[in-house]
């Protein structure tokens, strides 16, 4: 094999074309992992915003306010936190996950905020495997014990593993006078809890109270639903109190574990604390910033058009699907083999279709040219001059987009006005170029280039208009590396067109 | 879809020139890109075929500037007829054939009676680069006309037969005469409706000839039958074609050569992107002569002895 070959243009582009897929490929399931980024561009991000308000009334002493919140990426990734107590000093406890607040001397009653936003259910894994201390047995009557025992028999034969089938048990023998020595005795939750943190510890299982908060668009004024947490097979593991489910539900977040209380208010009484949940939509897009941050990929992120201001990202978003486009026009001539006006006319007037709308932005369009080619043709006869005459027809383009505008607003037919939207220039050149083609080739070779040119930025326009294809080259602009490549690839494309398959034909000669 | 991949490897077989292949494979290749503004200027073709003696219409004058249009009947002076062409014009577009003319009245070849001012028009716009590529600024030539031939005379319908041969590095690969027809308004070119007729590169007759990409045999407005026709002079045909090569240096080229009554072969101007209808015309494809030249024709020879190997050896 001859190195030349070995280096040929082909070679060289089709290997660049490769790496540009691999990048992208790698990139798109970066930016998907890391930012977030979706496929699709109707996805939404939820966001929860929780308010927690304690209220309590002080006793003119100092006031200490401890406030249990979710630990970092408990189940959730934190957006923002906020926390409004007017003259109060605020520390976060992060080993106990305490909000801790202090104020001096206050009298009266007191407002404190907490107010968080977060997104995107995550696994901790980390807080799962925290292990617990070794159980100390509790000491037990042998009457206590007896009842133990027998409970214990009856969680064996609930469905489950061992935590499921003691809450299975305990639900079921409620009113089971023989067993009331280790049944909850009033049917609070958080009694309830703790009667089967007894029962468990009797098998040296540890366990614990957790407190969430059911996220729940439109929430409010609700107190934490109490959850037991159990270590089983080495984790950390959640159980619905009733239901005996495993796991944290969707949509749930933890708010506080252990016995602790979640609220402590020294030098206040009446204190009570209340959530309200919020909820709201961001788009993959905002989120971005936050989840590269999360996820330490930030340095990625701060250099890609993503940070740039608003007005740039949106100019830039209409940027990136001009490489499609233009994909599509060099399809259609070098491919397909149509002849168009003008080698991007189509890319524009597609361009300029997405604006007006497809059907208006056509009608207008074919009303312009139409009129534009009656007018140039009525002027021919005035022998200008080569640069008056395109200048003319400039001139009359524009004098007739402000009348179809004004006619357009009159009748309040918006079809009319769309052609504000038509670059004149192009316009005005295609009118000057067909007019010059009708006169040296006739009106048939003309009215085949409009045509093509047409049903070519009709292609374009299919392709560009889609709400997915636009997110898509935007979100993961390395595509558009993979278009210049297969652009530049289709350069170096020697087959047939598809019009000259017909085009030639008669050239095959039958029976060779 | 199937069909297309089957129509596909068929015109292959054949050895059809695609017009992707013509632009990448050849066109690309075999012509520098610096070369062509020799060929797109007429001024420039003519003045460099006549310094190695292909024989052209003789140059009356150039009109650069618009305060030269006034001048026309001084330049024009002493000549019976005229062509005022733009310099960098394609596919016929701003000739004016003046067959006849007095102080005030022009006849154009094509029947039309122009006055002064219509004629002063039309170099105006010439200048004002209606007709060249691009619309730039353009130079308007005037030339002598050519004194057609009869020998073609039942052969088009009124314009005027030129004969377009291929040159692939030096050797004429191709040759084809186009036909006015009514259809196509007198004009030589075939998507107008112009009869096409391939030529045998080795004897300048016919091999076949079509109309619309049809095979016909006899032309729709005068009735002569295409079979018959044989170009006169056909080694000085060859010879302009191959001596165009020698003067441009471009590997792919396509001279149209029309025949004066007393002057012989001339040549009109040179193509540095020939078309590929030329296929067509002749029945069979141009890649596979291209290859034959590339493969197995010798490389240093010269422009006569290159056209005298081809008329013995070349299919
Ligand atoms: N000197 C001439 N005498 C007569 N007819 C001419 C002359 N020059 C050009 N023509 C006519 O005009 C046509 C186009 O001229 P050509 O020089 O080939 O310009 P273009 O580049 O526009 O094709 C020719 O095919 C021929 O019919
Ligand atoms: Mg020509």
């Amino acid at each position: 094999m001859k190195l030349a070959n070995l280096f040929s243009v082909r070679k060289v582009l089709s290997f660049l074309l490769v790496l540009s897929v691999v990048y992208a490929t790698y990139s798109i399931y970066y930016k998907v992992k890391y930012w977030g980024f979706s496929l699709s561009p109707k996805q939404v991000t939820d966001i929860w915003t929780i308010d927690a308000k304690v209220s309590f009334d002080a006793m003119g002493e100092d006031v200490r306010v401890s406030l249990g919140v979710p630990a970092d990426n408990e189940s959730f990734k934190v957006l923002s936190e906020e926390i409004v107590a007017k003259n109060y000093d605020v520390v976060r406890d992060k080993a106990k996950n305490r909000l801790v607040m202090q104020g001096r001397k206050k009298e009266g009653k007191q407002k404190l905020y907490y107010r968080l936003n977060i997104y995107d259910d995550v696994q901790n894994n980390a807080i799962n495997k925290n292990k617990p201390a070794k159980v100390e047995r509790p000491l037990l009557s042998e009457e206590e014990q007896i009842q133990m025992n027998k409970l214990w028999e009856l969680a064996k034969n609930q469905d489950g593993d061992k935590v499921q089938g003691v809450i299975a048990a305990v639900n079921q023998e409620m009113m089971e006078p023989t067993m009331s020595l280790v049944l909850p005795l009033n049917h609070t939750s958080k009694e309830f809890a703790e009667k089967i943190i007894q029962i468990l510890a009797y098998k040296r299982i540890p366990a614990r109270i957790a407190r969430a908060l059911k996220l729940e668009e439109g929430k409010k004024n609700d107190s934490l639903s109490i959850m037991l947490e159990a270590y089983v097979d080495n984790k950390w593991t959640l159980y619905d109190l009733s239901t005996a489910k495993i796991g944290l539900p969707k949509n749930w977040v933890v708010f506080q574990r252990g016995g602790v209380s979640l609220l402590d208010v020294r030098g206040g009484e009446n204190s009570k604390v209340m959530f309200s949940v919020l909820k709201s939509v961001a788009t993959p897009l905002k989120m971005a910033e936050h989840r590269a941050k999360a996820n330490n990929e930030l340095w990625g992120y701060e250099y890609s058009i993503y940070t740039l201001p608003l007005m740039e990202q949106n100019a830039l978003k209409w940027l990136m699907i001009f490489p499609l486009a233009i994909l599509v026009v060099v399809i259609m001539r070098n491919v397909i083999g149509v002849t168009t006006m003008g080698t991007f006319t189509p890319m524009l007037l597609a361009m300029s279709l997405v604006k007006t709308g497809f059907v208006p932005g056509l009608i207008c369009f074919s009303v312009m040219i139409g009129l534009g080619l009656i007018m140039r043709a009525l002027v021919a006869r005035l022998n200008l001059l080569l640069v008056p005459r395109i200048s003319f027809v400039v001139i009359f383009v524009i004098l007739l987009i402000q009348v179809l505008a004004i006619i357009g607003y009159k009748l309040n037919y918006g079809i009319i006005s769309s052609a504000i939207f038509f670059p004149i220039i192009i316009t005005a050149w295609i009118i000057e170029r067909a007019s010059i083609t009708w006169e040296e080739e006739g009106a048939m070779n003309t009215l085949k280039e409009i045509f093509y040119t047409l049903v070519t930025a009709v292609v374009t326009y299919f392709v560009i208009s889609s709400e997915y294809v636009r997110h898509i080259m935007f979100a993961f602009n390395e595509l558009n590396l993979v278009v210049l490549f297969i652009v530049m690839l289709l350069g170096t494309y020697t087959g047939y067109r598809l019009t000259e398959l017909s085009r030639f034909a008669p050239l095959i000669r039958k029976g060779e | 879809m199937f069909e297309w991949f089957k129509t596909a490897k068929l015109l292959r077989e054949n050895g059809v020139l695609g017009m992707n292949d013509r632009n990448y494979s050849v066109i690309s290749k075999c012509n520098k890109r610096s070369l062509y503004t020799l060929v797109d200027d007429k001024v420039k073709t003519k003045r460099l075929a006549n310094s190695i003696c292909i024989n052209t219409p003789k140059m009356i004058g150039i009109i650069e500037y618009q305060f030269q249009v006034k001048n026309l009947l001084e330049i024009v002076k002493g000549y019976k007829t005229f062509v005022i062409k733009p310099a960098h014009g394609s596919g016929g577009k701003g000739v004016l054939v003046i067959k006849d003319y007095d102080g005030e009245k022009f006849y154009s070849a094509s029947g039309d009676v122009l006055s002064f001012n219509d004629v002063y028009q039309h170099i105006s716009n010439t200048l004002s680069g209606l007709f060249s590529l691009g619309g730039k600024y353009d130079v308007a030539l005037i030339e002598e006309a050519v004194i057609f031939s009869d020998v073609f005379k039942n052969f088009s319908y009124h314009g005027v037969p030129d004969v377009r041969v291929i040159v692939y590095k030096g050797y004429p690969a191709m040759a084809m005469m186009r036909l006015a027809t009514k259809e196509s308004g007198g004009r030589a070119n075939l998507h107008q409706g112009a009869v096409g007729v391939g030529l045998d590169v080795r004897t300048g007759r016919t091999l076949n000839a079509v109309m619309h990409n049809k095979p016909i045999t006899v032309h729709p407005d005068t009735g002569a039958n295409l079979m018959d026709l044989k170009v006169p002079f056909w080694r000085e045909h060859l010879i302009i074609g191959a001596l165009a090569y020698d003067m441009t240096g471009l590997g792919y080229l396509g001279a149209d050569i029309v025949l004066d009554k007393n002057r012989g072969p001339m040549m009109l101007e040179i193509n540095a992107r020939p078309g590929l209808a030329i296929q067509i015309a002749n029945g069979r494809g141009l890649k596979t002569r291209l290859e034959e030249i590339e493969e197995s024709y010798p490389k240093e020879l010269s422009a006569e002895q290159r056209v005298d190997f081809v008329l013995n050896n070349g299919k």
